[in-house]
């Protein structure tokens, strides 16, 4: 009897350590690595990113572990969509091995330094962030600390077809407004295209950012700002460009088809494209997407009067971030150090420009353009890339904000509700959204 | 000595349904439990301090106007399974006499249910694509000037969803149907031949009391199904345009783990278990009076 009754425990028990091990059981191995850490022997240290391995960052990882044996650092990619992101997040609160981190947006940046996932790091005081990545740095700052370092240059711009645009007789704008850019689409369909211009629907709202970053998102008084002029400036002029222009496609049929807008663009369906550097991974596919035109680079357009009212979309990106949690603090450091001042060129192929001062402009541009440099207007490409001087800002609302005004402007594109009614729902929404959060 | 046997056997039961039982506390019982602990909470996930709040959770639900879109929604959503039910029954009727091809056409028809849903997505939004796809294409070509907009306008994307959805669930009630037909005595049918039923009369007045505890069945699991079912939407729409496909289920992915609102997520969920049980409890009551065992 005893012993049947320890035996019938014990297999329970068993059972229950073999559950309970294969919760942790991740946790424990690492642990074993960052032990022989400690004693002298190899770091190993885990960065988390989202761009595929083979679009660089293997390359990079590969180049630095050869040449420190002692560091050894694995990459491990996460989808930078809402399932990538909470897999990420899981993973730091859970503590399982991240070291190193990238944060794409200020949004996600927020949650994990609240989560207190995020080494400041003011701590290490041998590499002047402000200094290497120049004024736009700043913009990541929360509550005056660099939790992490941007490292990567954003460029948001408009695409060109230049030989489209030569032979209507247009120039390659250096500052413009939407009223121009709408007149240039026109043109330009009437030159032949189906299109004037497309647009990912992730960068349809930089105008809307642009404005709001400069007159605030929140009013003096903590209402919502969603009500400026120049709001209902933007939903008009795209709602003209779909309806009365014909000149962009109608947002019902964009969304239901996911319209491939950059094959689009280099295929000649559309003049002109409102895109970032990631463009050019695919415009440099000339077996996929051949032509025999350049591509030539315009800043994106205003909607207030003044060129000085201006804040473009931009700034830094991929905003690298240590662990605080992680036992080789210090070796993440070299690493990330390393990393921005040059280690990440290999990525700069797939767009991501280093935006460290220690690398060298023309390198990193060619890098960029690869073998197919000739089929750029460089003269341009160079000015939105390092020439333009528009102040620029990183989109740091929250995700629910993002969403709440969305759902309102598709139901004004697809005809659902007039431009007053969008601006007076987002603004009831966002108000809304202001209370519960404060 | 026989008391301890029985003790033994009954030790040697617990032993086999453990691993069982402690599956089912881990994975189900303690996380129930925990979100309704949570419903009361202002619990955000990654935040640092979590606070008790009372009803506040659920005030804020019945006060947001999302949550009243995506509770219509949800009802839209759910006209899909009667619908499907009857096409299921119609097709079964017709598959289970013996016409050509009938073993191909009954594999056609459940193939949908199998699919991946990425790619029942992908597939229903080009036949769906407003100008140029082929639904639209076949409505002009019969005459209709103006076909709907499907997913791309706010009035038609929940029903176009609906139609998909009574596409994917027909193979499912369809072969479940045919299970339930083919118990059917042959005599009674006969019996009801010989007595000069017509075809029509005698699938209303035998077949169909005959398989009513199927169409229970089917009932009550395809309306629960529905009603929890948000992968479909989310792969096509995102709930999108505007909100008019934003159902309670897909609210509640939203909510928990696109802006970590747990507290908030959890209240939603028991709404929606709430609604799940009204419905189940009704249906059972209800089913005296039309199901015949």
């Amino acid at each position: 009897m005893r012993i049947k009754k320890g035996l019938t425990g014990l297999i329970v028990g068993a059972l229950m350590l073999g559950l309970l091990a294969g919760c942790v059981g991740k946790n424990e191995t690492n642990g074993g690595d960052n032990g022989g850490g400690a004693a002298g022997g190899k770091v190993k240290l885990t960065m988390w990113g989202a761009v595929p391995p083979e679009n660089g960052p293997q390359e990079v990882v590969d180049t630095w572990n050869a040449e420190h044996p002692d560091i050894q650092v694995e990459y491990v990619r996460f989808v930078n969509d809402d399932d990538g992101n909470l897999k990420l997040d899981t993973a730091l609160s859970t503590g399982q091995n991240v070291d190193l981190y990238v944060n794409y947006t200020l949004t996600n940046l927020d949650k994990r330094i609240k989560g207190g996932t995020a080494l400041d790091l003011g701590e290490f005081t041998d590499y002047n962030i402000d200094e290497k990545m120049g004024e736009d740095a700043a913009s990541w700052k929360v509550d005056g600390k660099y939790y992490g370092m941007p490292t990567k240059k954003n460029a948001a711009f408009f695409a060109l077809n230049m030989k489209a645009l030569d032979q209507a007789g247009l120039s390659v704008p250096t500052a413009w407004t939407w009223d121009e850019a709408r007149e240039y689409a026109l043109k330009l369909k009437t030159a032949g295209f189906k299109y004037g211009l497309v647009q990912h629907t992730a960068s349809y709202v930089d105008p809307l950012d642009s404005v709001l970053v400069k007159n605030g998102y929140v009013k003096a008084d903590g209402t919502s700002n969603l009500d400026d002029p120049l709001v209902t400036k933007w939903l008009e002029t795209l709602n003209g460009m779909m309806k009365e222009d014909a000149t962009t496609p109608p947002l019902g049929e964009q969304l239901t088809s996911k319209m491939p807008v950059e094959n689009m663009f280099l295929a000649g369906e559309s003049a002109m494209i409102n895109i970032g550097e990631w463009l050019i991974r695919t415009s440099n596919n000339m077996t996929e997407f051949p032509r025999d035109w350049k591509i030539a680079f315009a800043p994106v357009p205003r909607l207030a009067e003044q060129e000085a009212d201006m804040v473009k979309s931009g700034g830094l990106g991929d905003f690298i971030a240590i662990n605080s949690k992680s036992k080789n603090k210090e070796a993440a450091w070299e690493f990330l150090k390393w990393y921005a001042d040059g280690g990440m060129m290999p990525m700069a192929a797939g767009g991501r420009l280093p935006s460290s001062n220690a690398v060298d402009q023309q390198t990193a541009i060619d890098h960029l353009l690869g073998d197919y440099a000739d089929s750029y207007d460089k003269e341009s490409l160079e000015f939105v890339l390092y020439g333009d001087e528009t102040p620029t800002f990183v989109r740091s609302i929250a995700q629910e904000v993002v969403d709440l005004r969305a759902q309102e402007y598709e139901k004004f594109f697809l005809g659902n509700q007039t431009a007053e009614i969008t601006v007076q729902n987002m603004v009831k929404r966002h108000n809304d959204w202001l209370k519960q959060n404060q | 000595m026989h008391k301890s046997w029985m003790k033994r056997q009954s030790r040697l039961g617990y032993l086999f349904i453990g691993p069982n039982m402690i599956g089912v506390l881990l994975f189900f019982i303690i996380p129930a439990v925990y979100s309704f602990y949570l419903m009361f909470t202002d619990y955000k996930f990654m935040s640092p301090e979590t606070n008790f709040v009372g009803l506040d959770n659920i005030r804020r639900m019945l006060n947001d106007d999302l949550f009243v879109v995506a509770l219509r929604n949800t009802f839209v959503f759910l006209l899909a399974v009667p619908v499907s039910m009857g096409l299921a029954f119609i097709v079964a009727v017709a598959l289970n006499k013996s016409v050509y091809w009938q073993k191909t056409l009954r594999a056609l028809y459940f193939m949908p249910y199998i699919t991946s849903g990425v790619a029942i997505a992908f597939v229903w939004m080009l036949l769906f694509q407003p100008t140029s796809g082929p639904i639209n294409g076949f409505l002009r070509g019969i005459g209709i000037t103006n076909p709907p907009g499907w997913l791309s306008t706010t009035e038609w994307s929940m029903y176009a969803i609906d139609i998909i959805w009574i596409w994917f669930m027909l193979g499912y009630n369809m072969i479940i149907y045919l299970a339930a037909l083919q118990e059917i005595p042959e005599e009674l049918v006969e019996a009801a031949r010989i007595d000069g039923a017509r075809p029509w009369q005698t699938i209303r007045q035998v077949i169909w009391p005959l398989v009513s505890p199927t169409t229970f069945l089917l009932l009550i699991t395809g309306l629960i199904m529905t009603i929890k079912n948000f992968g479909i939407i989310q792969a096509i729409t995102q709930g999108g345009p505007g909100n008019s496909t934003t159902v309670l289920s897909l609210f509640i992915y939203q909510n928990a783990f696109r802006y970590y609102e747990m507290g908030y997520a959890a209240a939603i969920s028991w709404a929606l278990f709430a609604i799940i049980m009204i419905f189940t409890v009704l249906q059972w009551l209800g089913q005296k009076r039309w199901v015949h065992y």
